[in-house]
């Protein structure tokens, strides 16, 4: 009954007032030019940062609701699962961990034999990593750029900068931390830069994402540089962010055209960038000296892959991707 | 009317809100339609007086926050696209259902483009056609939609 009397006191003026306000152009100007102040807000000051970290607090309800269909799914799925697929997986597991028990006894003395070879070089000692196990939530809604979010945040001590590795290698880095989730970019994303690694040769380079057809682009190499199609790339360590030595990226194009400057290197990424669940996040601890660590790191290095074949252009790729990488590690 | 009109609309929003929220991925994220503007746009038409550039914006910022991209992208690109269905909004009530089908396909277009632009500018990659694929997946889901007997204003009766 009361809301038929509100209806009626509220249906007359209601038109009136709406249709005389401010005409569409001038909302379309006052929004657009409010747009305009966010988007120049956002790009250049970075002020709004914390006003995000809030909304995206509020936005978690939403989100478990919007996750609970494929929750639902996944947790009758694993409720349904059969007997023998249990099993299977069972043995599968014991055998991996069986082989990785092994590997882990030749990693133990290995570590050992390395930390007395640094001794002897006084060099630094490299740090312990620690490591998250996150989930991913969703995949990012926005086309354009190639993101993940995973559900470890700044309450379970994630921070900005860490590297995100599967089974099989790199797959991002953490870029923002939420305190309930947080915001991976994709190594194919076309703003993240890894340094990197050949495998076969320790030629350094940096890998760029190419932002579409989840690939990795090798940007500015000399065209008679010594990488090959099958090449592995894993990371190198220089930048203080990835531990070296990951697998990223496995060469399967490699384009030189005779009157281009450089070659054309397209890589695919080894890890599952787009088809796992389960991620780890691996920080260097806080408080570390990265820089002083990786130069020193570079010196170690230097001599090793001196022994290999191609110097001159690794000299020339360091020179160029220089400005780059600090571009990049912004 | 207008009471419980307002009380539905919101309520609307916010489904189609989470609809963009669900854990979409690989093709399905590629022909999702963008729930909320074509939501923003059957409001727009239908009830002018409580849905207008504002809330385009206002749902534009939250879309924004969940995209985790630039503050004020998707903002801008709603509010322009509200523009231009508000400007429009007493012939598209008139309109028959092809004509307002169409008119909606150009609004999309509108709000894609005006994204693409943005992101040009921010140095994103450019993406092939398949881009556009959410407005044609958003004009089958507004015809769907019609068809199901969903009041858009528009005159059922031909040309």
């Amino acid at each position: 009954m009361a809301l038929g009397v509100h209806h009626k006191l509220e249906h007359q003026p209601a038109p009136s007032l709406f249709a005389r306000g401010p005409s569409a152009f001038a909302r379309l100007i006052f929004f657009a030019t409010l747009s305009f102040a966010l988007i120049a807000t956002d790009t250049r000051f970075h002020y709004l940062l914390g006003v995000r970290q809030f909304f995206i607090t509020i936005l978690h309800p939403f989100e478990i609701i919007a996750n609970l269909p494929a929750t639902i799914y996944h947790n009758t799925n694993e409720y349904f699962s059969t007997h023998n697929r249990l099993l299977d997986e069972n043995t599968r597991l014991k055998q991996k961990t069986l082989e990785l028990g092994v590997a882990i006894q030749k990693l133990n003395s290995l570590a050992l034999e390395n930390k007395h070879l640094r001794e002897l070089l006084q060099a630094n000692q490299r740090l312990p990593v620690h490591s998250i196990v996150a989930e991913v939530i969703h995949v990012g809604r926005d086309v354009f750029t190639k993101k993940i979010f995973v559900n470890r945040g700044k309450l379970h001590q994630v921070v900005a900068g860490e590297a995100v590795v599967d089974a099989n290698g790199v797959i991002g880095q953490v870029t923002r931390v939420f305190p309930l989730s947080s915001e991976v970019t994709l190594v194919t994303d076309k703003s993240l830069a890894i340094p990197v690694q050949v495998e076969r040769n320790g030629l350094r380079a940096i890998a760029f994402g190419l932002g579409r057809d989840n690939a990795i682009d090798l940007p500015f190499l000399p065209t008679n540089v010594d990488v090959q199609r099958g090449d592995v790339l894993t990371t190198s360590g220089i930048d203080g962010v990835y531990p070296a030595g990951l697998a990223v990226a496995l060469v399967i194009q490699v384009d030189i055209a005779p009157n281009a400057p450089f070659a054309r290197i397209i890589c695919k990424p080894i890890g599952g960038t787009e088809n796992h669940r389960q991620v780890l996040l691996v920080g260097t601890p806080p408080g570390t000296n990265t820089e002083k660590r990786s130069l020193e790191d570079a010196a170690i290095n230097e001599p090793l892959s001196a022994k290999h074949s191609s110097m001159t252009p690794n000299s020339i790729v360091n020179q160029l991707t220089t400005p780059r990488q600090q571009d990049a590690s912004e | 009317m207008p009471q419980s009109n307002f009380k539905i609309i919101y309520f609307s929003l916010v489904i189609a809100f989470i609809c963009l929220l669900f854990p979409w991925s690989g093709l399905a994220l590629k022909l999702r339609p963008d729930f909320l503007l074509i939501t923003i746009i059957l409001w727009l038409i239908r009830a002018p007086n409580l849905c207008n550039i504002g809330t385009a914006w206002l749902a534009g910022l939250f879309v924004d926050i969940a995209t985790g991209g630039i503050f004020g992208q998707y903002a801008l690109a709603y509010t322009i696209t509200a523009y231009c269905a508000v400007v429009y909004q007493k012939r598209l009530v008139l309109f028959n259902h092809t004509q307002q089908l169409l008119y909606v396909f150009f609004l999309l277009i509108i709000s894609q483009v005006t994204l693409l632009i943005l992101k040009a500018f921010s140095g994103q990659p450019l993406l092939s056609w398949a881009y556009f694929l959410p407005s044609i997946t958003g004009v089958l889901l507004w015809r769907t939609a019609v068809a199901l007997g969903l009041n858009t204003g528009g005159r059922a009766r031909g040309t």
